[in-house]
């Protein structure tokens, strides 16, 4: 695993309500297809994209909810581990923009200190159909330190961006924890998955 | 959204997300069944959970309270023609008892240790500001709990009429003693680490969610079924795993290490040459089976070891650190529990144990996980009240939920402690597990890494049972993080009341306001005893239930998950005999999908995706995806409307 080809690897995860478009985002994204009822998503896990910025290779693992966020029954081994968090909302739909707070409590509880969380207002295609104002949205992100995006699965808009700012991110994150602990100490909870125990216990 | 109903349609529906429920979900969505996971719980993992600190405070909590009453709905209009109900129970509260918990680390932070809490201080003042700084939540815990005399007094009526919760029992118990909690002798910082810093209760409760303290402790084999299982089926990835770094024994008084992988052996300190060369000639010999060996069938492993001529050192390592056996375990099953060790020995690290990174609760989830990526539905607070049984057949053809929901359903599995008391055959008197949990100020054999998992095997004393003690550290995200701070898990076959069993080995080994002279030894800060339903006795008593109805038991006491893996994998092949358990999930980083050309990472997935019922549930599943389209239409037009 350690020969492949790329300078990063990071974890993205996707919550927000059912419906607001997740999976279009990701799909959109990983293979440029929308509506992704064309091709089945079940029995794929995550979805993988390398990207280049700046001339260096990231490697992006996108994970879904499986369908677990319908009734709210989301594991937390979900968000261990995530470097980033993708909270969607649906601008079209009130209900999805009023249970943010629920997912913040969710974050808090369960995903790591340092992870980089944006905020997408998603379905900015349907415009006519808006519920929730961009400033109101805008104005809860800050308050709650995210980054606010509003893109269309179906169009297209932002999506590429969404994906590509929050990789600048988590690149300008790494290079900074790498300065800030310059010592090769352990990171707590940084523990190791069986196949990489495998390869390294060899001798 | 809370409003959604569930689906109705299932050919299997799974009662509670314990490990082996976890499991078995994960088996039958795998091979395309339509699986539907309830759990009346608002968390995954049932008494194998890992909670947070804050989440364990409510857990206790709820205990102490005792079941909500709840009404017992009649659901009998929903019967048809020629259908019987079963209720089932609505709670499994008799799983837990005898929950109590001690608080031995000074409520407050000391001043010298909180320069820049400024909220702190004003705490340390004013007992009251704390109360009120944390969450209304933590509020009636900290009462109930932490001054065990003065709740006892005050709510005594309420704490006493249940068999949950003897603090009073307890406070009285150690009149004598000095208060539990009150600044005691530990307190003090003049004895042995004057420049620890001492954490306060205020400090767990305020990191409180980032340690997760399991209900059980177990280990994985790193060659035992649960290990085999997680990477033949790919649900490895959902979870992180550290190796256990040290065995450790505690004889005479004394903790040392046990010396296991021949480096160990070679480096160890402890023994002699000739130690060593013996204890490496038993370990080289043990591997297969000899006359010698089958000779001693039947008679007790220590007789056994005892003829090797080995010494009382090795004698001990041998029986309690390795084979984990006590001392009139038969020679077979002492060689064969050996055997295993040195197996597991060397896969993944020194020792033959793994722990998962977040705790054990993790386990379940990922099986959860694994279900639901192949279209099982998963819902949480919600449980399932009776079964409808089609009395012709006698078998269970569609289940009740909690608000009345009619679902229909091949098989039904469920976890035990759902299963109401009449349908159960007692043929012995239930067993119980004695567990503790400690929070203490570091490690029983201080090393120079502070990350070290231990295990230790305290051999019995004065006819008490065997204690398995676990100590985890900060990397294992058990404990508050860059602390010295560890969590040690104490498990036996109960006796007596899980305080009764493992309170003397508390005593013993750490510093606690009943102990002394026992300055070198690590300071317990917070400590819970409880006792659980010892899973391992349910194939011998059986239940009174209809023939496509299974029963999964909780956790057992054994150190492994063999148990639990093993049950889930009988219940599968009952109900598909001919379809494969677990097959690996196909791995993502295999599908390259390339926004250039869409069609490669799809007809690479097809290939490998041969499976007939696979292809059916993918079918099925677009004409979700349309479903909920169509439904999502109908909203906006709603709205728009």
């Amino acid at each position: 695993m350690s020969m492949e080809d790329y300078d990063y690897l990071f974890k993205i995860v996707l919550i927000g309500n059912a419906g607001v478009g997740k999976t279009c985002l990701v799909r959109r994204f990983t293979q440029g297809l929308f509506p992704p009822g064309q091709g089945a998503t079940i029995g794929v896990d995550f979805m993988i994209k390398t990207v280049e910025i700046k001339g260096e290779k990231v490697k992006l693992q996108i994970w879904d909810t499986a369908g677990q966020e319908r009734f709210r029954s989301i594991t937390q081994s979900y968000y261990r581990s995530a470097n980033a968090l993708i909270l969607t909302y649906d601008i079209t739909c009130e209900d999805s923009f009023r249970c943010l707070p629920e997912w913040l409590r969710e974050i808090e509880q369960y995903a790591n200190n340092q992870v980089v969380t944006i905020l997408v207002g998603n379905k900015i295609d349907l415009a006519e159909k808006r519920e929730v104002l961009r400033q109101r949205a805008e104005d809860f992100a800050e308050t709650q330190s995210m980054l606010y995006l509003e893109t269309s699965a179906k169009e297209s808009d932002n999506v590429e961006k969404l994906f590509l700012d929050l990789a600048c991110e988590l690149i300008r994150e790494a290079k900074q924890n790498k300065l800030d602990n310059n010592d090769t100490a352990p990171m707590p909870g940084e523990g190791k998955t069986i196949s990489y125990l495998t390869c390294c216990n060899l001798n | 959204m809370a409003a959604e109903d569930l689906p109705s349609e299932f050919d299997v529906v799974i009662l509670g997300t314990g490990l082996a429920e976890s499991v078995v979900a994960a088996a039958f969505s795998r091979v395309g069944q339509r699986v539907l996971h309830l759990d009346r719980r608002s968390y995954y993992a049932a008494n194998w959970a890992s909670f947070t600190f804050n989440a364990l405070l409510t857990w206790i909590q709820q205990h102490h309270e005792g079941p909500q009453p709840e009404e017992v709905q009649d659901w009998s209009s929903l019967l048809e023609e020629g259908e019987e109900l079963i209720y089932l129970s609505n709670s499994d509260s008799a799983s837990i008892s005898n929950l109590q918990v001690f608080c031995f680390t000074s409520e407050e932070d000391e001043e010298e240790e909180t320069p820049n809490t400024t909220e702190e201080e004003r705490g340390a003042a004013d007992e009251d500001a704390v109360k009120e700084t944390s969450e209304s939540a933590d509020l009636k815990e900290e009462e109930s709990h932490q001054k065990p005399e003065e709740t006892a007094a005050r709510d005594g009526e309420q704490l006493t009429n249940k068999d949950t919760f003897d603090l009073l029992q307890a406070s009285q118990n150690e009149g004598e003693e000095p208060n539990a909690h009150q600044p005691t002798p530990i307190a003090a910082p003049s004895q042995s680490e004057p420049t620890r810093k001492k954490i306060s209760y205020a400090q767990l409760v305020k990191e409180g969610r980032r340690f997760n303290i399991d209900l059980v402790s177990k280990l994985m084999y790193s060659r035992g079924s649960l290990v085999d299982l997680l990477i033949k089926s790919n649900v490895s990835r959902y979870a992180e795993f550290k190796n256990v770094t040290r065995i450790l024994t505690y004889r005479q008084g004394k903790v040392e290490q046990v010396p296991c992988s021949r480096a160990d052996v070679f480096a160890s300190r402890q023994l002699s040459v000739v130690e060593k060369r013996k204890l490496m000639r038993f370990l080289t010999s043990c591997a297969e089976e000899t006359e010698e060996q089958r000779a001693y069938n039947g008679r007790p492993y220590l007789e056994f070891l005892t003829d090797q001529q080995l010494g009382e050192n090795l004698q001990h390592f041998l029986l309690h650190s390795i084979a984990m056996v006590t001392e009139d375990t038969p020679t077979e099953e002492g060689l064969a529990s050996t055997r295993h060790f040195l197996r597991c020995l060397g896969r993944y690290g020194n020792t033959p144990f793994l722990f998962p990174v977040y705790g054990l609760g993790e386990i379940p989830q990922c099986f959860c996980r694994m279900c639901a990526v192949f279209g099982g539905v998963y819902c949480l607070r919600h449980s399932v009240s009776g079964l409808l049984l089609e009395r012709d057949s006698n078998r269970c053809k569609a289940v009740i939920d909690s608000r009345g929901q009619r679902i229909n359903c091949s098989h039904f599995i469920v976890e035990e402690g759902f299963v109401g008391a009449d349908r159960k055959r007692v043929a012995t008197p239930p067993r119980f597990l004695s567990r503790a949990v400690l929070i203490t100020d570091g490690s029983l054999l201080p090393s120079e890494s502070e990350q070290q998992v231990s295990m230790v095997m305290v051999p019995p004393a004065a006819g008490g049972p065997v204690v398995r003690m676990v100590e985890l550290c900060p990397s294992t995200m058990t404990c508050i993080p860059g602390t010295c701070e560890d969590l040690v898990h104490l498990t036996c076959q109960s006796v007596g009341s899980a305080y009764e069993d493992l309170s003397p080995v508390v005593t013993r080994m750490f510093r606690t306001p009943e102990s002394h002279d026992q300055e070198k030894r690590p300071s317990v800060l917070w400590c819970l005893y409880f006792n659980m339903a010892d899973g391992s006795g349910l194939e011998a008593e059986g239940h009174d239930l209809p023939a496509n109805v299974y029963v999964c038991s909780g956790p057992d006491g054994a150190l492994g998950h063999d148990h639990a893996v093993r049950q889930a994998e009988d219940i599968f092949q009952k109900i598909l005999p001919e379809e494969d358990f677990c097959p690996p999930a196909p791995n993502p980083e295999d599908i390259i999908y390339d926004t250039e050309n869409t069609s490669t990472g799809e007809d690479e997935r097809q290939d490998r995706e041969e499976d007939r019922q696979e292809d059916v549930r993918e079918e099925d599943r677009q004409e979700d995806v349309r479903e909920e389209d169509r439904q999502e239409d109908v909203r906006q037009e709603d709205r728009q409307e």
